[in-house]
């Protein structure tokens, strides 16, 4: 007997084709070569360390920071993630079809990240979590006459809960919808019902540490789309709007623990969804298999061997990392293990945005058709409704040919690649004052970034195989 | 200043090769290419050269016998594939979005030109079952 595991997001109706050979030689070249003029053409002074912020006019910073607008971008988020609910619950259970699967998981989860890393952390003013918690807090001080009082957050935890939540989610949209042994994709309704529970949660956490300092650790959105805010060029430093030096941020966001669990735990989802259909897909079916074997449903056994899988990922990506880390410990003058390992992580980043451009560019430009299209006239999938005269439209597969989006993959690695190692060099010469010593601790964040950049270019060309 | 220099020179050594490399694997990779070429353009013909049809037969739970069916074309040639089917359901092709009720017992023939590229499936609309995964190359 055999499985088949089809198409996990049934979002799609396309898949990517695998990078041929040659461009995948191509890119692994490229990769080795920028390395090696890294090593060699490396500056002695970090340049990265100071944001070096400058603000912008005024009047238009405090227009777009000031109350009104506040108001109406927390409202907008409110809506939003109220009407995706909404839609979940009472809309069509076909996932392409119904609003909150493309506007949860595509416009909003690959949406603020593909734009953080320009315009900085603009999720921050739409978080309807955020929205709610500053809303029950302000009311909560203007009844009581005073500001609530709020639980001391244990710092050891620092970013941990949503690095485990980052995993979840994916986990959520990949895994979870199984039926009877096959892959059929996150419901709907299934997604509704999370957001529900991932609401009150999160509400639950901002009132008992705080509505800010829950954002900053454990609130799952914002931890993950203001990781990638740090490579953006405009920033907010004491209430007013700035412009910043682009990539600098992120050089100080690593300073809470478990900062690099979040970047390593978005590398290793998006090597787990794009390899459990190429690269892993054998070794799935056949756990999948002893498994089911051993007298567990077909469901829960396929469910356990992508659960497996996508946590041996994480620990293959932490353990890279780590031999990274260890490395560089060796080099004379190195700070502690402790103080490399996050200091070192944010250079992750560029590399974990990479992985991301490369495996859903295409899912994003595709399906934002659907979102403006029938999805924003026909939002419950009813055909009863089309609100903006969008509801028949369809997605035109033309608008990218293959080998465009094959260029746009392997051009975000190597991009990735190059920033990372330039990140990775700035902070090196910071720790080790001494060029020489600076220039011997990166063969080893080159090895990791290489090992990273070319299991990416891996992945993009076994796709599907 | 010294080292530098040396640096510079090793590092236009390394692209050198690399550029080099670079020629010969895009050869292999486009002797590739014309093998892949080959390779479907026989499988879409049939002995006399005429157009082959593949067919698809579903069994009366609504699986597709021996598994999903794998196509593989380039793109301008003519996708064609035939639907037997053991129960009633819609075939749909998806992304080129075309899709034929069969009834249980009879069958479809799909007839159209591959203008889109990447991966597709088709499957039985009512049932969600994927039959066949289209590929289309540049």
């Amino acid at each position: 007997m055999s499985f088949f595991l089809p198409l996990a997001h049934a979002l799609v109706a396309r898949k990517d084709l695998p990078v041929p050979a040659w461009l995948f030689a191509w890119g692994a070249s490229l990769v080795l070569i920028v390395s090696f003029f890294a090593l060699s053409a490396g500056w002695r002074k970090p340049r990265f360390e100071d944001e070096k912020w400058r603000p912008l006019d005024e009047r238009f910073s405090r227009a777009l920071l000031g109350y009104p607008v506040q108001v109406l971008c927390g409202l907008i988020g409110i809506f939003l993630l109220g009407f995706s609910i909404y839609a979940g619950l009472h809309g069509t259970e076909a996932p392409d079809r119904n609003f909150a699967l493309t506007f949860i998981f595509v416009t909003a989860w690959l949406g603020f990240p593909f734009f953080s890393v320009i315009f900085g952390d603009i999720f921050r003013p739409f978080n309807p979590w955020r929205a709610v918690g500053r809303a029950v807090g302000g009311a909560f001080g203007l009844v009581a006459g005073q500001g609530s009082a709020h639980l001391r957050y244990p710092e050891r935890l620092g970013r941990w809960p949503a690095a485990i939540g980052l995993l979840s989610v994916v986990w959520l949209e990949v895994i979870y919808g199984t039926s009877g042994g096959v892959a059929v994709g996150l419901s709907p309704h299934a997604c509704a019902v999370a957001a529900l529970v991932y609401s009150a949660y999160t509400l639950v956490m901002m009132g008992l540490f705080g509505v800010e300092k829950w954002c900053e650790t454990g609130e799952i959105f914002s931890v993950y789309f203001g990781m990638f805010s740090q490579l953006g060029g405009f920033g907010v430093r004491d209430g007013r709007l700035g412009r910043r030096l682009p990539l600098a941020a992120s050089t100080h966001w690593a300073t809470v623990p478990g900062s690099a669990a979040v970047v390593i735990a978005s590398i290793a989802s998006t090597s787990f969804d794009g390899a459990q259909e190429g690269a892993l897909k054998d070794a799935i079916i056949q756990t999948f298999e002893w498994l089911s074997e051993t007298g567990l449903s077909l469901t829960a056994s396929l469910r356990l061997a992508d659960t497996i899988f996508m946590a041996i990922c994480f620990v293959g990506v932490g353990l890279v990392y780590l031999i990274g880390v260890r490395g560089m410990s060796t080099v004379r003058g190195a700070p502690p293990v402790k103080e490399l390992r996050r200091g070192f992580a944010h250079t992750l980043i560029p590399i974990a945005f990479a992985y991301l451009v490369a495996h859903y560019f295409s899912l994003f430009v595709f399906q934002e058709q659907a979102q403006f299209g029938y999805l924003l006239s026909d939002p419950l999938g009813t055909a009863t409704t089309d609100l903006f005269g969008t509801a028949n439209n369809g997605i035109d597969f033309k608008v990218l040919s293959a080998n465009a989006i094959w260029y746009v993959q392997v051009g975000a690695l190597v991009i990735g690649h190059v920033v990372g190692l330039t990140l990775a060099h700035d902070r090196a010469i910071t720790y080790w004052g001494n060029y020489r010593q600076a220039a011997r601790s990166q063969y080893w964040m080159l090895a990791v970034m290489v090992a990273f950049t070319c299991f990416g270019l891996y992945l993009l060309s076994v796709a599907n195989a | 200043m010294n080292s530098n220099t040396t640096r510079v020179v090793a590092g236009i050594a390394v692209v050198a090769v690399a550029v080099v490399l670079f020629a010969v694997l895009r050869d292999d990779g486009k002797s590739d290419n014309e093998k892949v070429e080959e390779q479907t353009k026989t499988e879409h013909t049939g002995a006399n050269g005429a157009p082959a049809t593949t067919t698809i037969v579903v069994d009366k739970e609504g699986k597709p016998v021996g598994g999903i069916a794998q196509l593989t074309y380039n793109e301008g040639e003519q996708v064609r594939f035939k639907v037997e089917s053991g129960v009633s359901d819609e075939v749909h092709m998806h992304g080129y979005d075309i899709g034929k009720d069969v009834k249980a017992g009879g069958s479809v023939t799909f007839d159209f030109p591959a203008t889109l590229e990447g991966v597709f499936e088709a499957e039985l609309e009512d049932r969600k079952e994927q039959i066949l995964e289209l590929t289309v190359n540049p």
